[in-house]
């Protein structure tokens, strides 16, 4: 018994690290927020029992549907050009390429770059002004945007965030790849496959379930992604780049008074449950439709 | 064996979450635990001034930048010369100060005086000490006019003092404005087609006739927009003293006319997307003919971007070009504070009250770090040394507002953000205004209804009498 007791004590004694963080970082806070999405606070003062006036207030907040959809867009345009580069190089680089190695590496430097950094490097690259781009154009003759303007700024938003996406995902499917056997690929190409046969027939079948994890993961970076777009655009111009996120960070910790609402820990509170939720329920979505398609793959 | 290693990792597990624990915990008073820059490493002479007596040592924390040579030279003096034994580090916090001092009160390492900010929101929080019982009656002559309920007094707690404020004008390149044959626009239709035609003739240089730093609205329009409606008899915040109600209405001219520069193309492009110091530095470089801006650029002209054109500052427009129906308040109404958690209350204000010091305040406004708005200040100033700020010196069109109703925040976008939007991209402009005019209003009334706020119309408000 004494013996026994003394193999938990010990067990808790490893665990309790991580569960004290945890439980500190991750379980009161949203505790903390569930509790006061029914209070009208200011994050000082008394906090005031509201209700659900806070979630009626969800409904008629143009705004926060505005930096909804622009999520969508954001992440739909971000998917859709970071996902196939990344497959295409892991394929490349799957291969048998000289130099695949300093490639590989090059690809990915991206991901280990502060995404502020990399967002201040970008404003000066994209700035419409002087920007290096723009002075490109110039040279070469062709007619120059306005990278960060209204029009095209959620464009480079996005082009921005699968820069700095690619070289991940490209990681993730290259030990996709590298699990797929090679007689595979040999059986295939006695029997006269293409190349382009193979990756429908073979490549693709065989990442399932990597494409199905990295799918996932794309989705749920890509709602909640917002740091290389408050740095470079701020949301704005005029909430043209205004995620969900970004907008509720600036709820919650907003930068001056005139800029957005002043803090609101109480409307932010449930604004970031509503958030959960969509995140949470894109992803079961998600997760269901894919579980569905395996089921009639198989 | 076994045991042995099984006992050394719960022994290190141990030990690591005491670290860790110690090192989330309270570093003292002397703010040892931020990671800003700091004139003086604490405890740095610690084993030195062993034997001899007890130092007491201030922390002092500032946002401000533009003035910390200045400020560093004066508490070095201090720290040399006051016979209270008492020694003053100074802090700057570069960004995010009133988060800065947030965190610092709730992890008890405030620091003693700091320069104020937010103070509304930081008297509720309980921030600051009220130095109603320090005041002189000497102080009390000197600042007694200039305390205000609201601005820097709450519920009659005296929380700073003022020292300088600044003014406004539109900045603009003479030598574009001589090229184009255009004197400074005293009206709106004048700033609008004096923007044009800058653009029409610069436009093959890369010369544009206006920017703002649109990329925040608030940088942008509290700036511009604003100040010409105070000029024009419209506070800043939108409210009306004469009703005691928001009311944007009498924007609509300034805003269009900011919308026709956007419409027109005069604006430089990429203007969505500056900052400041961005904008700035293409104004030094003479791509932007004007815009409008604080008193403070002139010694920005001086220090960080010195400018390749010749460049002036001249009063913002009228509506119509005639005479101003109000001023511009220079917003000078709160300097230093001290902390309400500061346990050398006393040291503390021997340092502010050294700080207060005509002396060092007439420094400072000579200096061209500020303009004074304090009468015995000014009394046998000399002109601010800094080239370029001479037209920004204080007229009668720079003159104090009464206090606005405080803590007023509207459901959804504030008026920089609706503005700008309006600004940049067209939309229908009464629209805008009725829905500012409406949440504005619906937030006043939420505060006025909780007791926060109290406010009282009054129909004799005249603001061109706010002049002197």
């Amino acid at each position: 018994m004494n013996r026994k007791w003394k193999h938990h004590a010990e067990a808790y004694l490893y665990i309790s690290p991580s569960v004290i963080l945890t439980v500190a970082l991750g379980i009161y806070p949203i505790l903390w927020a569930l509790r006061y999405m029914f209070y009208d606070y200011k994050g000082y003062g008394e906090a005031t029992f509201v209700g659900l006036y806070n979630f009626r207030r969800l409904f008629r907040d143009e705004y926060l549907w505005d930096a909804i959809w622009n999520t969508f867009v954001f992440a739909g345009g971000k998917m859709l050009l970071t996902l196939p580069v990344a497959l295409l190089l892991a394929v490349i680089l799957n291969g048998k390429l000289k130099g695949r190695n300093l490639l590989r590496g090059i690809y990915f430097m991206p991901t280990i770059f502060s995404t502020a950094v990399m967002a201040v490097v970008f404003y000066i690259i994209f700035n419409t002004y002087n920007g290096l781009l723009n002075q490109l154009l110039k040279l070469a003759g062709l007619p120059t945007l306005e990278w960060l303007g209204t029009e095209y700024a959620m464009l480079t938003c996005i082009l921005i965030a699968a820069w700095g996406g690619i070289g991940n995902y490209m990681l993730l499917f290259l030990a996709g790849l590298q699990g797929i056997p090679k007689d595979v690929y040999e059986s295939a190409e006695l029997d006269g496959a293409t190349g382009a046969r193979r990756f429908w027939s073979i490549t693709i079948p065989m990442l399932g379930p990597v494409l199905n994890i990295i799918m996932m993961l794309a989705i749920m970076s890509a709602l909640e992604s917002y740091e290389a777009i408050m740095v470079l655009t701020g949301g704005g111009p005029s909430g043209a780049t205004e995620v969900m996120h970004l907008y509720l960070y600036k709820l919650l910790f907003p930068v001056s008074t005139g800029e957005s609402m002043a803090q609101d820990i109480g409307y932010g509170s449930a604004v970031a449950m509503l958030l959960a939720l969509i995140v949470g329920a894109i992803t079961g979505i998600y997760l269901y439709l894919s579980r569905k398609l395996n089921d009639v793959h198989s | 064996m076994k045991r042995g290693f099984r006992q050394s990792l719960a022994v290190l597990a141990g030990l690591s979450l005491v670290l860790t624990a110690a090192g989330c915990g309270n570093a003292g008073n002397g703010g040892d635990g931020n990671a800003n820059t700091s004139e003086k490493p604490a405890n740095a002479n610690a084993a030195q001034n062993q034997g001899e007596k007890e130092k007491t040592k201030l922390v002092y924390w500032t946002y401000q930048r533009h003035d910390a040579e200045y400020i560093k030279q004066k508490i070095q003096q201090f720290n040399e010369t006051n016979e209270a034994n008492i020694e003053v580090e100074m802090t700057m916090m570069a960004e995010n100060y009133p988060q800065s001092l947030d965190l610092a009160f709730t992890s008890d390492q405030a620091p003693d005086v700091f320069a104020t900010q937010r103070p509304a929101e930081f008297y509720a929080k309980g921030y600051f000490e009220p130095l109603n019982g320090y005041l002189t009656d000497e102080l009390k002559s000197k600042f007694g006019s200039f305390l205000r309920e609201g601005s820097n007094k709450f519920e009659d707690n005296v929380i700073s003092l003022p020292n300088v404020g600044n003014t406004i004008r539109l900045v603009y390149n003479v030598d574009m404005f001589e090229k184009a044959g255009l004197q400074p626009p005293k009206s709106l239709d004048e700033m609008v087609a004096a923007a044009k035609k800058i653009t029409e003739i610069g436009k093959p240089d890369g010369i544009y006739g206006w920017s703002l730093p649109y990329k925040s609205p608030s940088s942008a329009l509290d700036r511009s927009a604003a100040k010409i409606a105070e000029m024009n008899g419209f506070h800043r915040s939108g409210f009306d003293f004469k009703t005691a109600k928001y009311d944007f209405s009498g924007w609509k001219p300034i805003i269009e006319a900011f919308r026709q520069m956007s419409a027109d193309g005069s604006v430089l492009p990429g203007s969505e997307s500056l900052d400041m110091d961005p904008m700035r530095a293409q104004f030094a470089e003479g791509k932007i003919g004007m815009y409008i801006s604080y008193s403070t650029e002139a010694g920005v002209y001086n220090t960080q971007f010195p400018p390749k054109i010749r460049w002036d500052a001249t009063l913002v427009p009228t509506i119509d070009g005639g005479e101003a129906k109000g001023a511009i308040d220079p917003a000078a109404s709160a300097w230093l504070s001290m902390s309400s958690e500061s346990k050398h209350k006393e040291a503390a204000w021997t340092f502010m009250s050294y700080m207060y010091q005509d002396e060092i305040m007439r420094g400072y406004h000579e200096s061209g770090l500020g303009i004074s708005v304090l009468p015995h200040i000014l009394e046998g100033a000399k002109e601010p040394s800094t080239p370029g700020i001479q037209n920004f010196l204080p007229t009668e069109y720079d003159a104090a507002w009464p206090v606005e109703p405080q803590g007023i925040v509207p459901e959804g976008k504030t008026w920089q953000e609706q503005f700008t939007r309006y600004i940049l991209g067209g939309g229908n402009l009464d629209e805008t205004i009725g829905e500012l005019n409406a949440s504005y209003n619906a937030a006043l009334d939420k505060a006025v209804a909780g007791g926060a706020v109290t406010v009282t119309p009054d129909p004799s408000f005249d603001p061109a009498a706010l002049r002197k």
